[in-house]
């Protein structure tokens, strides 16, 4: 059996365990933990100076429409495989057990688990985009029946938004197989880069041109179309502006270790996508005439939710539209189109994935000792609770990108990128890109108001009394939120090592 | 040991001490001040040892992020005459505020919180000094802030400390985000961020007089934001909410004089952009008049200290606007290091046997009972207040004069407003001694009062010493090879003594008696009211705009891509269901029709 | 005169006619029913006459017709069978067999 597939039953093993009768929170921590040391044993067993897609296995599922269950990894996968299974055990591990039916509460958890892992591990398109459906299903169970406040409203939201998303994504997902040329279609993306390469991708583009009284308005390519649906597509899963408004309510009404797992693992399935399916195969003069418009999304995406997320008054929803937020960073470094942002990109996906699993966490410990969000009610508990407000502080700094955390060095990264981009530069004055910079980076001093607001209001100023007795953080979410906040500072310190890992994985011709 | 280790030593021990108290020191108060004084006088040794040893021009760096494309940034360290200097002045000042800490912070709670924090900004600060490139100063740049944001709230119950470290953060990130652009800015012109090569580079970018310009002022935005120029100086004053030593080592010596020393690192570049050294001379003359004139109306006496740091460190900022050569401004910095850091560690004095009151007027006649207090703080006052003549006076009168000399040299107007303050200087100064050392006692606090522990007597003592005698020329050679401009009035050394004693005779005429004060300028004290114009845009127009934007994003946005959407579903549903009319024979019938359109469609077109 | 294709598909067009207009309009739900069974004969009774016309070298009919015919028999019966059962099980719950009154199925 390839070590990959081992990597995505076994969440499934723990979620039947737990099912047929076995305690299920043990079984899921043990599932999550065994996942976490298999995934450091394919690291470790890697072959770095071979690069490339490794631990292949493939067995054809529907030959004539060139769909085969085809697994593999290589570096960039490796630290999203990474990121998940440890986002996964930090995620079971400060679960709270509900009151009514843990064991399918524990297995959903594990569920989204293994799509999210599926996903990642898939060098065929149609996996890659299944098990991410598949991943959707227990995500609409957490939030609509363990969530809390308008939980089902929340998930009907957060399904039927993905779904859109999906149907979208799979469109263009069509559209690019349609335009490989017949006989040697395929959904393995090894194959579709390689036509990209060979130039029989898109080799017969088509003009559609539409017009009213003969004032033609529209004259788009095909190709054009398809960079579109897949950029869309992805961009609504990653809450793109202005589809976003699913993602701070999902989190706020879901059940803190399902916003962990979503949040910080399945939403970068999006992103994860662009950098795997859409950068490697257009050529710029098909994706450059989007530039503008992306990049007015992705600033919608850091200005505009950047001043929503100042305009919050709970901490569940901040949390949420801070997500959506840096997002756009991330976005921006795609959009770049080059080795520098697409690297940062890369980078802030596993930053961003674990501080904001981090943060989830602690909001969740917090929601469950005190029963709101508020900042109007919380204030002072920093006086109670030290620990609690020391490892806060520490994930909202990482979050804001404060130097020696690794977010800071994936926003660098992404700053370098996208000053870089666009059309050369060094005689005339700032161009797009580097005017969305500017903007970008003035994000940064966003992210910094509602962070430190937040903390200011929850932790620091007098102790309402309400609190005078809260306890402190209990010792194994503790743990695992300070394991995360070590792998943020390993990783700020050195980010060379995730970049040898991942940036191979990144060349792109 | 040698010289290319020591560097790398200096920087990483105080993190080694933050790390470890963060971990062990909650178990021991006296475990945690030892970490951290050890690590501080490790450093401080060392940096002495490296001042002896000939500077390190060989490159000592490696590559913290690379990237295949040929993107590198590297961490290194730079020791050169000016690194070299500046170290010695903060690992001097550093061990000595540490010290003094275990007197002033004994009762204190959060000792290791305080301590880590301490460590942690030495190792921050030590980074800016040995930064090689300008993406590490970022680096260490940020986190100063960060320890200073740590250490201001660290009486976080406060809401006026809460308070005051959030916004010292937030508007050195403004300027920080000024200090990105102009980063961002040199790498796009000369697509280095290592200063040895961007000053290489920058003779052959002449022709692009106006981007060096724009890209130099945008870095000096970093040094508005942290050495507190105007427009960004508000947090300083603010940030007096922090313990004492605190005020004293971050917000008086070191880390605000940061700003100026990445001026002086980036000299070579800004000798050849004078457009934007003239932004800069302005910017740091305006701001010491401005400052000097807040100062003047202060009643806490940590505030009318933070003013005249505000001011001081406009002078220097202005001394790199006009100066020939870094030596000048950095020979402010280096006494200023001292007497003010001295001052702020006398105001903390005060304040401990004041019960922590500090409000001048609630303070007087202190003299006799903190005789070393007081002897400090006039050696401190009038090595601020620049006295002296010919050719002796305390450490301020040599670098202070030296930077109006300049200023009058090249611009006239700027030159005078640096003589002007200078009176205004001895003026608040004068001000605070009498009415805290002098005069009447105003407080039975103040009649109660009594001279401070050894611990915090003795390292005023070792800083008096400095303060008196830094700038002496035999001294001032070791470090500096400043130069006096040539054509300058000789009638300005007269003007300033004129000042000075003008200033300190107004001063003792207007409060050698006042128990309460007799001068009220509503303008200055509400310091140009520049602080209510910030909070109202920050509240009209900051919270307003996200108010609106977090209304929108409920009602607009949502609308358009959720409600409206999810709505139209709904009707097209409601539509539909009219078909569904329950009758048999009707589905039937729609049923034969659908067929036959089909055939319809299929056959007959 | 020996009756022609015509004449049978006539017939059979006749047939079906009726049981369309009886399946559209009587209300009864065995009238209903057993008007469809007139439609499925009358789709016999064309069957059956293609194949006797539809001769072919050797003057053999074509037995695909038959063969058809066959099965549509089967099925009608297997269908009268269940449809009879669920008319009945109809009938017992709500006393009627008119369709107008079986109209829950709307919203």
């Amino acid at each position: 059996m390839s070590p990959l597939l081992a990597l995505i039953l076994l969440p499934i093993a723990g979620a039947v365990f737990g099912l047929a009768g076995f305690p299920a929170r043990k079984a899921a921590i043990t599932a999550a933990a065994l996942n976490l040391v298999a995934c450091v044993a394919l690291l470790a067993s890697y072959q770095f100076d071979q690069g490339g897609f490794q631990f292949l296995s493939s067995c054809p599922a529907l030959p004539s429409l060139g769909i085969s269950f085809t697994l593999g990894a290589d570096g960039l996968s490796l630290g999203m495989l990474l990121l998940s299974t440890v986002v996964t055990l930090a995620a079971v591990c400060v679960a709270r057990a509900p009151q009514n039916n843990v064991h399918w509460f524990y297995a959903s958890l594990l569920f989204i688990s293994a799509g999210a892992i599926g996903a990642f591990a898939s060098v065929d398109a149609f996996f890659f985009y299944m098990f991410h459906e598949l991943a959707l299903i227990p995500t609409f169970l957490l939030i609509g029946i363990w969530g809390s406040g308008d939980r089902q409203a929340a998930a009907w939201k957060i399904t039927v938004y993905l779904a859109f998303g999906s149907f979208v994504l799979l469109i263009g997902l069509i559209g690019l197989y349609l335009s490989m040329p017949v006989g040697a279609r395929s959904f393995d993306m090894r194959a579709i880069a390689e036509h990209a390469q060979m130039g029989t991708l898109f080799a017969h583009d088509t003009v559609h041109s539409f017009s009213i009284f003969g004032f033609e308005y529209l004259s788009i390519t095909h190709a054009q179309v398809v960079y579109l649906l897949l950029f869309l597509g992805f961009g609504v899963l990653v809450s793109l502006f202005p589809f976003h408004t699913w993602a701070p309510q999902a989190y706020a009404s879901a059940p803190a270790p399902a916003a962990m797992l979503h949040a910080g693992v399945l939403k970068k399935f999006g992103l994860y996508g662009i950098i795997r399916l859409v950068t490697p195969i257009f050529p710029p003069h098909i994706a450059s005439p989007f530039n503008t418009l992306l990049l007015v999304l992705l600033l919608g995406n850091i200005l505009y939710v950047g001043l929503v997320t100042i305009s919050q008054r709970k901490l569940d929803l901040m949390l949420g539209y801070s997500s959506v937020m840096h997002m756009g960073y991330i976005f921006l470094g795609l959009v770049a189109w080059n080795q520098i942002g697409l690297n940062g990109a890369a980078f802030m996906l596993i930053a961003h994935g674990l501080s904001i699993a981090a943060l989830f966490a602690l909001s969740g410990e917090l929601r469950e000792r005190t029963g709101t969000l508020d900042f109007g009610e919380l204030g002072g508990l920093a006086k109670v609770v030290p620990t609690f407000g020391l490892l806060f502080g520490f994930a909202a700094m990482a979050s804001i990108g404060l130097p020696g955390f690794a977010n800071f060095a994936g926003e660098l990264m992404v700053f370098f990128g996208a000053f870089s981009a666009g059309v050369p530069s060094r005689d005339s004055f700032f161009n797009n890109f580097q005017i969305a910079t500017v903007i970008a980076v003035w994000g940064v001093v966003i992210s910094a108001v509602y962070m430190l607001r937040a903390y200011r209001r929850i932790f620091m100023g007098p102790l309402v009394d309400r609190w005078k007795s809260l306890a402190e953080i209990a010792p194994l979410p503790k743990l695992c939120v300070a394991g995360l906040i070590l792998l943020l500072l390993v990783v700020g310190f050195c980010p060379q090592l995730l970049l040898n890992l991942i940036s191979p994985a990144l060349i792109r011709p | 040991m040698n010289a290319a280790t020591v560097p790398w030593i200096i920087l990483f021990t105080p993190l080694i001490a933050a790390v470890v108290i963060l971990f062990f020191g909650k178990y021991s108060k006296p475990f945690s001040a030892g970490v951290a004084i050890g690590a501080a006088l490790i450093c401080g040794f060392l940096s002495w040892w490296l001042f002896g040893q000939p500077d390190a021009t060989v490159a000592n760096s490696f590559s913290w992020l690379s990237l295949p494309g040929g993107f590198t940034i590297p961490i290194g360290v730079t020791v050169d005459h000016l690194s070299k200097v500046m170290l010695v002045v903060v690992n001097t000042i550093a061990p000595i505020v540490f010290i003094y800490s275990l007197g002033y912070m004994a009762h204190e709670e959060g000792y290791w919180r305080y301590f880590a924090g301490l460590s942690l900004f030495l190792f921050s600060m030590l980074g800016i000094v040995l930064a090689d490139n300008f993406l590490m100063m970022f680096i260490f740049w940020e986190l100063v802030g960060v320890s200073s944001y740590i250490l201001i709230g660290h009486y976080y119950s406060k809401d006026s400390a809460a308070d005051a470290s959030k916004q010292a953060f937030l508007v050195n990130r403004i300027g920080d985000f000024g200090f990105m652009l102009g980063i961002l800015t040199f790498w796009g012109l000369t697509g280095s961020v290592v200063f040895s090569e961007i000053f290489q580079k920058i003779p052959a970018l002449e022709t692009h007089g106006l981007y060096l310009a724009i890209a130099c002022v945008l870095i000096f935005c970093g040094t508005v934001g942290k050495s507190a120029q105007l427009p960004l100086h508000v947090w300083l004053p603010n940030s007096m909410e922090g313990p004492t030593p605190v005020s004293s080592l971050l917000h008086a010596a070191t880390m605000v004089a940061a700003g100026v020393y990445m001026l002086a690192r980036f000299f070579p570049v800004l000798e050849h952009v004078p457009d934007a050294r003239l932004v800069i001379a302005w910017v740091g003359g305006i701001t010491c008049l401005a400052a000097g004139l807040m100062a003047t109306q202060q009643n806490d006496i940590k505030r009318i200290l933070a003013y005249s740091t505000i001011s001081q460190l406009g002078y220097m900022v202005l001394g790199v606007g006009v100066a020939e050569t870094w030596d000048v401004p950095m020979f402010h910095l280096f006494t200023h290091a001292f007497f003010k850091c001295l001052l702020f560690l006398c105001a903390g004095s005060v304040i401990v046997s004041m019960h922590h009151e500090q409000d001048i007027w609630k303070m007087g006649a202190l003299k006799n009972k903190m005789p070393f207090t007081f002897l400090c703080t006039i050696a401190g006052t009038l090595a601020l207040t620049g006295f002296g003549f010919g050719s002796f006076g305390f450490s301020g009168f040599y670098s202070k004069d030296l930077i109006i000399l300049w200023a009058l040299a090249k611009s006239p107007f700027l030159g005078w407003i640096a003589v002007l303050t200078a009176g205004l200087t001895a003026f608040y100064m004068f001000r605070l001694l009498i009415v805290v050392f002098l005069s009447i006692p105003r407080s039975e606090e103040a009649k109660k009062a009594h001279e401070s522990p050894l611990i915090m007597v003795i390292p005023l003592i070792l800083l008096a010493l400095p303060a008196i005698g830094a700038g002496w020329p035999f001294i001032e050679h070791i470090f500096f090879k400043t130069t006096e401009p040539t054509d300058v009035p000789h009638i300005v050394h007269f003007a300033l003594l004129a000042m000075f004693l003008g200033g300190a005779g107004l001063a003792w005429a207007l409060y050698a008696r006042a128990v309460k004060d007799p001068v009220f300028i509503p303008l200055f004290a509400n310091r140009l009211y520049i602080d209510y114009l910030y909070t109202w845009i920050v509240k009209v127009f900051h919270d307003g705009l996200a108010w609106l934007a977090g209304w929108a994003d409920r009602w607009i946005v949502d609308l358009f891509v959720a409600q409206i959407p999810s709505k139209l579903t709904w009707a097209c549903g409601y539509v539909m269901r009219f078909l569904q009319i329950g009758n048999i024979q009707a589905y039937a019938f729609f049923f034969g029709a659908g067929v036959v359109g089909l055939i319809y469609l299929l056959i007959a077109r | 005169m020996t009756p022609t294709l015509a004449h049978y598909l006539i017939v059979s067009g006749v047939l079906f006619t009726i049981g369309l207009a009886g399946v559209m309009l009587r209300r009864n739900i065995i009238i209903i029913f057993m008007c469809l069974e007139l439609m499925l004969n009358a789709a016999n009774l064309s069957l059956v006459a293609f194949s006797r016309y539809n001769l072919s070298m050797e003057g053999m009919p074509n037995y695909n017709g038959q063969v058809l015919v066959f099965f549509i028999i089967t099925v009608a019966a297997a269908e009268v069978a269940v449809g009879l059962a669920i008319i009945v099980a109809l009938f017992r719950a709500r006393q009627t067999t008119h369709v107008e009154d079986l109209d829950r199925m709307k919203f």
